[in-house]
């Protein structure tokens, strides 16, 4: 049986761990782990060795909640000292790059005021963290998925105002009006971007 | 998409052309906001003309490998690679940071 290394939530490399072991590990699907002869990270669920974890949960074998909360709080005790309760529910998805991302973009495509609306997704990404490590799990979701969702907003209008910005450039040239034709119409304050 | 945006900066500049889209900001209250001179910057940039991207928009000098940065962290695994380049680049306090440095560079070009 191989010894594992997975990435956290928090993004710090944890292992080894049997496969047995990393059944009370936090490992979702999508959570990266490494062991011996593979050539990079692998989500968890695309390693044969560690359908294991996951059967449960899929429903092959009835759940048993009792077996389980009793197995935590002896996991619990190996936690690392220093992040308080052991945190049962990974962090949810902060946002926070792409929030940054929709606040800063816009600067590079004129469209400067779309930038609130990244940043109130900011807002609401930089209370994901600190309301998880302060054990509001709800609040720390309710964060994220407002994140989210104004983030993504502010993706599809960003995406909108491209492509209405290329449709504009592409029927311009379509209908062959001359460049002096558009300086007139379109003179607005000089050529200022 | 991204290929024919870059040629267009790349063959056409900017400054010249009516066809690139105006700055909303701008034509409403007269101001500079911090994005204007983006799109001439990228296009001296495209043409490697680095002290013309300075002179036309200094924050997008800057921006524009944060941005890149920020794509490969947040949607190329980077932040598996690399977790602490993002909690020191991408984390609450960058992003205070990053905003209020664009909204002072907002009023700098302007009163300056």
């Amino acid at each position: 049986m191989n010894r594992y290394f997975y990435i956290d939530s928090e993004g710090k490399q944890k292992g080894t761990f049997s496969p047995e072991e990393l059944k009370s590990e936090n490992i979702k699907k999508d959570t990266l782990v490494w062991t011996q002869g593979m050539n990079e990270w692998m989500r968890a669920s695309d390693v044969a060795e560690l359908d294991i974890i996951f059967a449960e949960s899929t429903g092959y074998y009835p759940p048993q909640p009792a077996a389980q909360s009793a197995a935590q709080p002896a996991f619990s005790s190996a936690q690392p000292a220093g992040y308080g309760a052991p945190q049962q529910q990974p962090m949810p998805k902060s946002w926070l790059i792409e929030s940054i991302l929709a606040t800063v973009l816009p600067f590079l495509l004129c469209s400067s005021i779309f930038s609130l609306l990244g940043i109130i997704g900011i807002v609401h990404a930089s209370k994901v963290e600190s309301l998880y490590i302060r054990g509001d799990y709800a609040g720390s979701l309710e964060a994220s998925s407002q994140a989210g969702k104004w983030t993504k907003i502010a993706m599809w209008i960003g995406i909108a105002w491209v492509v209405l910005w290329i449709v504009v450039v592409v029927l311009i040239i379509a209908f062959g009006v001359s460049m002096a034709n558009i300086g007139d119409i379109l003179n607005g304050s000089g050529y200022e971007i | 998409m991204l290929v024919a945006v870059v040629f267009m900066f790349y063959t056409f500049d900017p400054g010249d052309m009516p066809l690139f889209p105006k700055c909303p900001f701008l034509l409403v209250t007269g101001y500079e906001c911090p994005g204007c001179g983006s799109q001439r910057a990228v296009h001296d940039l495209l043409h490697l003309d680095l002290k013309g991207a300075f002179s036309q928009n200094a924050l997008i000098l800057f921006l524009i490998p944060y941005i890149l940065l920020g794509i490969y962290l947040g949607f190329f695994n980077g932040k598996h690679h690399f977790p602490r380049l993002e909690k020191l680049f991408f984390g609450k306090w960058a992003a205070i940071i990053v905003v209020s440095g664009i909204i002072i560079y907002g009023v700098l070009r302007n009163v300056v």
